[in-house]
């Protein structure tokens, strides 16, 4: 058996959902539960269900074989796994924004950003020698700016409808994150055929649905 | 930092006993080297960005000094310097903590590890690859330990790199996207290369296996430089299994994370209840010629306290 760490959230039904086009089911009612461990239909894996900043953590140590997370996950946690396979699901962007598009221009003071991301932000400023002092939040970053606390944010964004509604634009893009399978390294050569058969499955289900015209 | 009491200590004396008595068997004699040396020996030996890993600090003169940071590079001066003189080859193996600063990785934190290793020097090609291969695999097997040694020959890569004509940013970034197996950034990579040798990585569930993945991957790679390491690896990979042991084994074309330092074959061990690889080794041809005797050179190490994790976890569950 081969266990599988999937982020919370919305990145959860999206795999669920793929996982099922590549054959891989797991029961409505366990599905619907509030378990945190599931095995599938066929007993061949085993699902956990963890913060998403835990599913490298999960990975790398080998608790568990794989994993599904977001690019802005992995960029985070900068955690030393095999990424064999973009899933293309729960696409969003990481940006920069902030309420006032020319602050980047105007502005040659130490500008203060307020993110989840501080690793990203940090990396993606420190490259572009632009100086910044990192604020980590853990969520609700949009209202920094609002409430003076910083000049920008690094954040996620789907649509942008929240950043919209918070009276911030997107100064920046600093990488397009999806969903990705990670593979522990160990996992891959000691249990090839099982982590062969997974991506090999999904392989398919992800051209099937690129074939079918069906975005995903 | 880590305490090993009683039990535990013992079974950590008892997988050092068992490998040092392989290596004697095979006759490698024990060398003990100075745990404190100069900075420059680990830069030398290590490469820059490793040797910088290890704890520095200063003499009363104010000379750079660091804390051991790896053997090999120790041994590789000896062989070059006070052992000279003496008939080659020489086979050397140690049993001896090493130090470093580990990087944001979760799970490999220690900044203590202890080296069960070998060198064997002066002596080049598959048989010399094939004992330190073999010694590998019998103090693995002596532990009652179900393992994996992949095995890859770092100028498959290096054939690719240079027939791309790969600036070093761009040489690094493709290692990286070879060595993570992100395959679709990869293709974003190569298409900016027509149709070209790196497509051999493409596939990541082929890139490990047996035999077979030697065959797939000359279907796209023509340079005379891969194509000689293909040779040569398809002849050690014979060697191995005309031995019996390929269960044992697996060819990994992915394993391209030390290309500076391995000049040939490139090793990995895993073991069964391990997240994390518990060994590695190679062939470093380069290394001796640092200290003024350049010759062929080939080792590996197993990490103790990896081991002892996993056999103490086993001793516990029975």
């Amino acid at each position: 058996m081969i266990t599988i760490a999937i982020a919370k959230g919305r990145m959860q039904d999206d795999a669920l959902a793929l996982l099922a086009r590549a054959g891989v089911r797991v029961a409505e009612d366990a599905r619907n539960s509030r378990r945190l461990a599931l095995t599938d239909d066929s007993g061949k894996y085993r699902f956990i269900f963890v913060k998403p900043a835990d599913v490298p953590v999960y990975v790398e140590h080998g608790i568990a074989d794989c994993g599904v997370v977001g690019r802005d996950v992995l960029l985070e946690s900068q955690a030393d796994l095999l990424l064999p396979l973009d899933l293309g699901i729960a696409r969003c962007r990481i940006v920069v924004a902030a309420a006032d598009a020319e602050i980047m221009t105007r502005s040659l003071g130490m500008l203060r950003v307020a993110t989840k991301y501080s690793q990203i932000a940090g990396a993606h400023f420190g490259a572009r020698g632009i100086p910044v002092e990192i604020i980590q939040l853990s969520g609700s970053v949009e209202l920094a700016p609002a409430l003076g606390l910083a000049d920008l944010i690094v954040d996620l964004v789907e649509t942008g409808r929240t950043l919209r509604e918070n009276g911030l634009t997107v100064v920046d893009e600093i990488a397009e994150s999806t969903g990705k399978l990670v593979v522990n390294r160990a996992s891959y050569q000691l249990k090839p055929e099982s982590i062969t058969e997974l991506v090999r499955a999904l392989e398919s289900a992800l051209s099937a649905s690129v074939n079918g015209g069906h975005g995903v | 930092m880590r305490y090993y009491i009683g039990a535990e200590a013992r079974l950590r004396r008892t997988i050092e006993d068992t490998a040092m008595s392989v290596f004697a068997a095979w006759s490698y004699e024990e060398v003990i080297t100075p745990s404190v040396d100069y900075y420059d020996l680990f830069e030398q030996g290590m490469g820059q960005a490793e040797a910088q890993r290890g704890f520095r600090f200063t003499d009363n003169d104010g000379r750079l000094l660091a804390l051991r940071p790896d053997v090999t590079s120790s041994v590789a001066r000896m062989a070059a310097t006070l052992l000279s003189e003496r008939a080659r080859p020489l086979r050397f193996c140690y049993a001896a903590p090493v130090f470093r600063q580990q990087l944001q990785s979760h799970a490999e934190w220690r900044r203590e590890n202890t080296q069960l290793g070998c060198e064997l020097i002066g002596v080049g090609g598959h048989e010399a690859d094939l004992e330190v291969l073999r010694l590998a695999a019998e103090i693995l097997s002596r532990l009652n330990l179900q393992y994996v040694i992949t095995i890859n020959n770092v100028e498959i890569f290096n054939g690719v790199a240079a027939h791309l004509e790969l600036a070093a940013a761009k040489r690094e970034q493709l290692r990286r996207l070879i060595d993570t197996r992100e395959t679709a950034e990869l293709q974003r990579f190569l298409n900016g290369f027509g149709n070209s040798e790196g497509r051999a990585f493409l596939q990541p569930t082929q890139l490990t296996g047996k035999h077979d993945v030697i065959n797939a991957v000359r279907k796209t790679i023509a340079n005379a430089r891969s194509i000689a390491a293909l040779d040569s690896l398809e002849e050690l990979w014979t060697a191995i299994d005309s031995r019996g042991l390929a269960e044992h084994f697996e060819i990994d074309l992915s394993d391209v994370s030390s290309l500076d330092y391995y000049t040939g074959l490139s090793l990995k061990v895993f073991v069964h209840g391990a997240g994390t690889s518990v060994g590695r080794g190679g062939r470093y041809d380069g290394l001796t010629g640092n200290f003024g005797r350049a010759e062929p050179a080939v080792g590996f190490v197993l990490n103790l306290d990896a081991l002892t994790e996993v056999l103490a976890r086993r001793m516990s569950n029975t």
